[in-house]
């Protein structure tokens, strides 16, 4: 029995298919987000990977900013109760989630049981959020992927502004002006969205045991930022960018299971 | 049911055409309107001089003159109603009446700029002396003297007194029906219950009593269903736009009780009835509590949330914090305490009039709503074994 997650977010569409609400068979994640040919894309090839066709799929359920959008699924649940969800499977003794994604960062506080206590997400500022990063790399004339290994190569990360992207974009063009290394600028910059993020964190509330989720968790640079400004390791989901759709997808499969009892 | 629905959709009709409102009552009466702006303004003094008291809550409009008024940081109301203001939409009022319990509205008097004389006034701050009681009734004196100017009329000590009795009515039936919107979520969404509320502030309130004790009268009588979706208590000083309240609607979340100041909290307390009107009005104020805008060093807001989330067997509580309002924020901090502390989930969300899209919100409380859910299926699971 198979049930697929769909996270349709503002920059990316990904796809996870579960086998027995256990088992990922597939995962697949597209560069294109709500509004785009992505989540079609990403799902086709889930379906691909997995081998299957959209007919042996029990249950599905979409996630993410474009959830509503989604014609695939008719069920939605929110990216903060999928997020937890998927990491909680993959990490169970995690306490604190911290997604960055595209267009929002979320903390997420998670109960003894793993279940959703608290969350709170970004204000409608890019700061602190993925788009913020995208932002920086083109101005630096650096991918996201070479990010992390310029943090490594910094001495001196730079004073880069936490509370605007359009400032910090500008402090960014100055400090290039000024001569600054880059990989002093990109730590910098990695700072910022740590800063932002740990404001966040404690708003919600610390925990000890923190894990992260979302495309930027494959930023190592991020990472370290963070872990230096919150004080404690984090531990990265093994697919960070997935966890909301694999949430999505045990979603899903407590939706077949309901039914099945149902008898609907 | 059908009468409850028209009922319903009558009040609905008059929150939202408040200028047809405005209109009708001057031709009617060839008497105007009062502007009212929040909070806690003695709309009694305006009734009295048989005016139609209309609150100003600003609403949902693009800011363009406003900036050159008010800093991009005051709150979204101010900057709704400076807007309003500059567009001239309250020309037609007799007066306005400012009360001050924040720094920006303490400024709005220096902000007003139409030729629609602004009546200003300072409720004490300190409320537990006698002295805040004669501050309180002269600011009210002064009040009446100005209406009284700008209307060209006489206010009696009498006339008051029966404004005081009927507004004293009014909060009793608005009471009434807050418990009885509770017991039915199933007749009475949270927009309706929303639009029953804010119609008061554009009738006279002996007509909206009338109104409102029918649609209690019914709701009494109605069988009550059980309320397969999640129960909440909003605070904050207001719950709009209407796009949010949708939200709350389509994410099947009652509203089974608030603290908002545009709603609730102005019928929390009754002007005690005596010789003196504008005193039985001061004591009034002195008696209020629980709200942000009112010094409360106890901060008997968080207990008076707890024990309505009891009584009216909520789910939770979201605290809409009005964009920029200081007061608001200030009590956030020790409420996520207090509520953490007696186990009572709490959301906040950022209430803006000015909001183009609700996408964010609506993530947040769809969020919260699961945390809900998956709560009451875990203590039912629990109480199964």
């Amino acid at each position: 029995m198979y049930t697929l997650g769909i996270d349709i977010g503002s920059a990316s569409s990904k796809a996870v298919i579960l086998a027995d609400g256990l088992r990922p068979v597939a995962g697949q994640a597209i560069q294109a987000g709500t509004g785009s040919s992505g989540p079609k894309q990403a799902v086709e090839r889930a379906l691909d990977e997995a081998k299957l066709t959209l007919s042996d799929i029990a249950a599905s359920v979409a996630t993410g900013y474009g959830r509503f959008t989604c014609e695939l699924t008719d069920r939605q649940v929110s990216e903060i109760s999928c997020h937890a969800r998927g990491v909680s499977h993959q990490l169970p003794s995690a306490r604190l989630v911290i997604d960055i994604g595209g267009q929002d960062a979320k903390v997420i506080r998670l109960d003894a049981q793993g279940a959703v206590w608290q969350f709170l997400m970004n204000e409608k500022c890019a700061a602190g959020t993925g788009r913020f990063l995208e932002v920086m790399s083109r101005v630096l004339e650096i991918s996201l992927r070479e990010m992390g290994a310029y943090h490594d190569r910094s001495s001196r990360p730079a004073a880069v502004s936490s509370t605007c992207t359009v400032f910090a974009e500008s402090e960014v063009i100055s400090l290039l002006a000024a001569g600054a290394a880059k990989p002093d600028i990109i730590a910098g910059i990695h700072r910022s969205v740590a800063v932002k993020v740990c404001g966040l964190a404690s708003r919600v509330g610390w925990e000890d045991d923190i894990a992260m989720s979302g495309g930027v968790a494959r930023n190592q640079g991020v990472v370290k930022a963070l872990e230096a400004e919150l004080g404690r390791p984090i531990k990265i989901t093994p697919e960070p960018q997935l966890a909301g759709a694999l949430g999505a997808a045990l979603y899903a499969f407590d939706q077949y299971q309901s039914k099945n009892k149902t008898g609907g | 049911m059908s009468q409850i629905r028209e009922l319903l959709d009558c009040f609905k009709k008059v929150a939202t055409c408040p200028g047809k409102i405005v209109r009708e009552y001057r031709e009617k009466t060839g008497k105007g309107a009062v502007g009212c702006f929040p909070v806690y303004t003695p709309e009694e003094i305006p009734h009295a001089a048989g005016m139609l008291p209309v609150g100003m809550w600003g609403g949902e409009t693009t800011l363009r003159l406003a900036p050159s008024a008010l800093p991009s940081f005051a709150c979204s109301i101010m900057q709704s109603i400076t807007e309003l203001q500059l567009q001239g939409v309250y020309d037609s009022l007799v007066a306005v009446i400012v009360s001050s319990p924040c720094d920006t509205l303490k400024a709005m008097g220096q902000k007003w700029r139409r030729q629609v004389p602004c009546i200003q006034f300072a409720h004490s701050r300190n409320t537990k002396i006698d002295a805040a009681a004669d501050y309180t009734r002269r600011e009210y004196q002064s009040i009446r003297a100005r209406l009284e100017a700008a209307c060209a009329t006489t206010i009696s000590d009498e006339a008051i007194q029966t404004s005081v009795r009927i507004y004293n009515e009014h909060r009793q039936v608005m009471r009434e029906f807050s418990g009885l919107a509770a017991s039915h979520p199933d007749l009475v969404n949270p927009i309706d219950r929303h639009m029953v509320m804010k119609s008061a502030f554009f009738m006279r309130k002996e007509n909206h009593t009338v109104l409102v004790k029918a649609l209690n009268g019914l709701l009494a009588k109605a069988a009550k269903k059980p309320w397969e979706g999640v129960k909440i208590i909003v605070s904050g000083i207001m719950l709009e736009p209407v796009s949010v309240l949708e939200v709350f609607k389509q994410n099947q979340i009652a509203v089974v009780g608030d603290d908002l100041a545009q709603e609730s909290r102005q019928y929390r307390v009754d002007a005690p009835e005596g010789a003196d009107p504008l005193d039985s009005l001061a004591r009034q104020w002195l008696s209020m509590y629980g709200c942000s805008l009112i010094p409360d060093p106890e901060k008997s807001r968080f207990s008076l949330l707890r024990s309505l989330v009891e009584q009216r067997g909520a789910d939770g509580i979201v605290l809409c914090v009005m964009k920029f309002c200081e007061p608001e924020e200030f009590d956030y901090p020790p409420m996520k305490a207090y509520m953490e502390k007696n186990g009572i989930n709490l959301l906040q969300i950022e209430i803006d009039q000015q909001i183009q899209s609700v996408e964010q919100i609506r993530t947040r409380i769809q969020s919260f709503a699961e945390i809900l859910r998956a709560q009451r299926a875990r203590r039912a699971s629990i109480a199964q074994l």
